[in-house]
């Protein structure tokens, strides 16, 4: 596999999630293969000298912000504490649990046993299945992947955790039909870790000392994960250009480019990587994404109320404009709000009872230059095909 | 012009035309309001320069002049005639009283040729045109040291200003840049004229290296600026700004009555990511502890080991049975006397003697039942006894 695959299959991983491995296949460059036991397995992405996302914290960087973090959190505890049942071991795989297990260990965690918690409790473990941090099937709870990212050092800490939560209140669980569960359950007897060691990007960071090695990993990882664009004036590695220049090396091994707004960088997806991959959202997620675009940038551009030259916006989309005069369906278009605004697509806006609605998210620091620019044109081709300025798109285009 | 809706588009570009117009003239004026305050002047001063170039020797009369001009307001008219024949610019014919004729003056004209590609270019032309005339100077056998210095100095002054003026509008806002646009075309070929201009006089005298050094650095921060500020427009011309192209109906109507696909479509082949959030092991420690706390659980007391059928019977008889059994227990233990010691009626029988003492405890307690305890200073001790440690006491029957 080539360097340039790999790129795209970092690309594929973070679009997508978790790339699936067919059997024996091995993971690309700079990836960890979750390999379960018919030998397919999952890959997906570490990260240079055993960083983690929580590296943004140390540097006061705001990463992208969790929807409803500290219930999200908990049910993962949850979840955790269901599945990983051998403690000697890493806490992925673990094994599957029924989710009402999971469900009884998070009311004996909060004390609560209302609908209303088990609703949030439900959301927030949709949550995490669409996040790839636990997987949910027939009522039964794992693991999901991203759980073999902790690193090995936090186990500790991990397990301490499970110890001191509650077993849940059990007699109102069918304790015995669990197991009847596990055993119909598809893939019951989990897999294990292979590779992973690397970031595929020992090459490039090996010239560098250990201070300037720390810096541009430190960039790294706040570029690829902040919600914002990154003050330079924070980071050695993205104040020096030399620096600078072996951080965009380290990047495009993952198909990503850096993005400079003005004295700000963050990272995106390479315009050459993006073309060869399929964009991840459903229709009713793209159309209703379109909408928000429409109502909260063009229309505030177009009034001259807009100055910024930017695809965020401060106006938002309310949302009963959404609901009320636009030709997707309100269910769709309810479930399409909750995905986006889990990605980082939209922000929800609050402001008093009836106000507030959407604004397009921290995603849309991420567009390029040229992504902006197509965007803004297909915006026109598909608003005004008949105006002079979609025939003028066309033109360039079929020249281009 | 006053008949014309004045409106803020209209109002903007004139404001830009006249700034030109006060730069241009800075360097003569005699005070900040010498130069015109609309635009309309100085095509009212055109108009007149073209009819004069028109009647050729036949010159102009007044009313002729005011003909040529009857697109304009009268009394503008006559206010710009008052002022260009005070400065000169159009002259009697000949100098005598009640000269009913005029001409133009061959200065001005040109001058105002000058203006108005100023205006078009802002100043490129001039550059280049300067840039060929030095050229050609510096190539002259004539040309002394002296002046090819002199000329040198005088670019590398001019290079310099272009250049901060540049920085200047890059570091501005965008709007402004976007006005200022013209001054950056070009500018290429006038760094490569300046640098071959700077190579002819270097290698024609070689000791004015100190002055060409100054000059090479004036055309590098030249290029520099205007590199930057042709990027930073080229970065802000496509990404949003033609959205402004389309009316906000259009873009209403186009969110209201599109289908989901055509929305979608807006959006094919971007590529955005997974929600993929971060759960830090120590950020999930930390949702657990602040997790809303539970109603602690209320521990089961011990239970005894005896054999006991518990209060339910006790509970379940009437009050006055329970007062009558009372009653019977004090009897049985007096046996018809009126005062028993405890140490007497209690024997060695630790367990059944505290449950008579709690009996007796209730009866005294009961005012309604003619039994007391009464309590003596007196305690035994004997480690061999059960119990070890003994109050000494009686029950009474109290005398009615």
């Amino acid at each position: 596999m080539g360097a340039g695959d790999a790129a795209v299959a970092h690309a594929r991983v973070r679009a997508h999630g978790p790339l699936r491995l067919p059997a024996g296949a091995p993971a690309p460059e700079g990836m960890a293969r979750l390999t379960f036991p018919d030998s397919t397995g999952l890959a997906l992405g570490v990260w240079p000298d055993g960083a983690t996302p929580a590296l943004l914290e140390e540097h006061q960087v705001p990463p992208v912000p969790v929807e409803r973090a500290g219930e999200t959190r908990r049910v993962l505890a949850a979840c955790l504490k269901c599945c990983w049942t051998d403690l000697s071991a890493d806490p992925w795989p673990g094994s599957p649990a029924p989710l009402e297990r999971v469900l009884g260990t998070y009311r004996a965690l909060i004390g609560r046993t209302d609908d209303l918690m088990r609703n949030w409790a439900i959301g927030a473990l949709r949550r995490l299945h669409d996040s790839a941090w636990i997987v949910l099937s027939d009522g039964l709870v794992r693991l999901g992947p991203r759980c073999a990212l902790w690193p090995v050092s936090a186990h500790a800490q991990l397990k301490e955790l499970v110890r001191r939560l509650p077993e849940p209140a059990g007699d109102d669980l069918t304790v015995v039909a669990d197991s009847d569960l596990v055993e119909t359950a598809p893939d019951p007897a989990g897999g294990r870790v292979e590779g992973g060691e690397s970031a595929g990007l020992e090459d490039l960071l090996e010239g560098y000392d250990e201070r300037h090695r720390a810096e541009l990993v430190a960039a790294f990882m706040a570029v690829e994960h902040a919600a914002e664009p990154v003050p330079e004036a924070r980071f050695a590695a993205l104040r020096d250009p030399a620096l600078r220049r072996a951080l965009a090396q380290m990047l495009a091994r993952r198909g990503r480019v850096l993005i400079q707004h003005r004295e700000r960088w963050i990272s995106g997806y390479d315009d050459g990587v993006a073309a060869r991959l399929d964009g991840p959202l459903s229709e009713s997620e793209r159309a209703v994404l379109t909408l928000v675009l429409v109502h909260s940038v063009a229309i505030p551009r177009a009034e001259g109320v807009l100055p910024e030259d930017t695809w965020l916006s401060p106006h938002p989309t309310p949302v009963e404009e959404l609901r009320r005069h636009t030709q997707v369906p309100i269910g769709e278009l309810e479930a399409a709000l909750r995905s986006l605004r889990h990605a980082g697509l939209l922000t929800q806006v609050k402001a008093g009872e009836e106000a507030g609605g959407y604004v397009p998210g921290p995603q849309f620091h991420r567009l390029t230059p040229a992504a902006r620019r197509r965007l803004q044109e297909e915006l026109i081709l598909a608003a005004g095909p008949q105006t002079p300025l979609a025939a003028a798109v066309r033109a360039r285009r079929a020249a281009g | 012009m006053s008949e014309e809706p004045l409106t803020l588009d209209a109002a903007l570009s004139d404001e830009a035309v006249l700034s030109t117009y006060r730069r241009m003239f800075a360097a003569l004026a005699r005070d900040s309001g010498a130069v015109v305050d609309d635009p309309v002047l100085v095509d009212i001063a055109e108009t007149l320069f073209t009819a004069f170039a028109e009647a050729g020797e036949e010159w102009l009369t007044h009313e002729q002049m005011r003909h040529a001009c009857r697109a304009y307001p009268t009394d503008l008219f006559e206010n710009r005639l008052r002022v260009l024949k005070g400065l000169g610019a159009i002259r009697e014919v000949f100098p005598k009283p009640n000269q009913l004729r005029y001409r133009a003056s061959f200065t001005s004209v040109v001058g105002l040729m000058f203006i108005r590609r100023m205006m078009d270019d802002g100043g490129q032309s001039e550059m280049h045109r300067l840039l060929a005339l030095e050229d050609l100077n510096v190539a002259d056998p004539r040309t002394t040291m002296e002046e090819a210095r002199q000329s040198a100095v005088n670019l590398a002054r001019a290079f310099r200003l272009w250049a901060l003026e540049l920085i200047t509008l890059t570091t501005g806002t965008i709007e402004e840049l976007r006005e200022q646009a013209p001054k950056l075309w070009g500018t290429e070929e006038i760094a490569r004229r300046a640098q071959g201009l700077h190579a002819t006089i270097l290698t024609r005298w070689p000791s004015l290296d100190r002055v060409c050094t100054d000059l090479r650095a004036a055309i590098y921060a030249y290029s520099d600026a205007s590199r930057r500020a042709a990027g930073r427009l080229a970065e802000s011309a496509g990404t949003t700004r033609n959205l402004t192209l389309l009316p906000t109906e259009t873009w209403r109507t186009f969110a209201q009555t599109a289908s989901r696909e055509t929305l979608a479509s807006v959006l094919d082949g971007f590529l955005f990511d997974a929600p993929a959030p971060w759960h830090d092991p120590a950020a999930i420690a930390r949702a657990v502890d602040e997790a809303p706390r539970p109603a602690p659980a209320q521990p089961t007391p011990p239970r005894s080991a005896l054999p006991d059928p518990g209060p339910s019977s006790v509970l379940a008889e009437p009050p006055e049975a329970a007062v009558q059994r009372l009653r019977e227990v004090a009897e049985s233990v007096l046996g018809g006397a009126d005062r028993v010691a405890l140490a007497d009626a209690f024997g060695g029988d630790w367990p059944a003697a505290r449950r008579l003492l709690a009996d007796l405890t209730t009866i005294d307690l009961r005012p309604d039942l003619p039994y007391r305890l009464v309590w003596s200073e007196e305690l035994s001790i004997d480690p061999e006894r059960e119990p070890a440690w003994l109050s000494h006491g009686f029950l009474v029957r109290e005398c009615s």
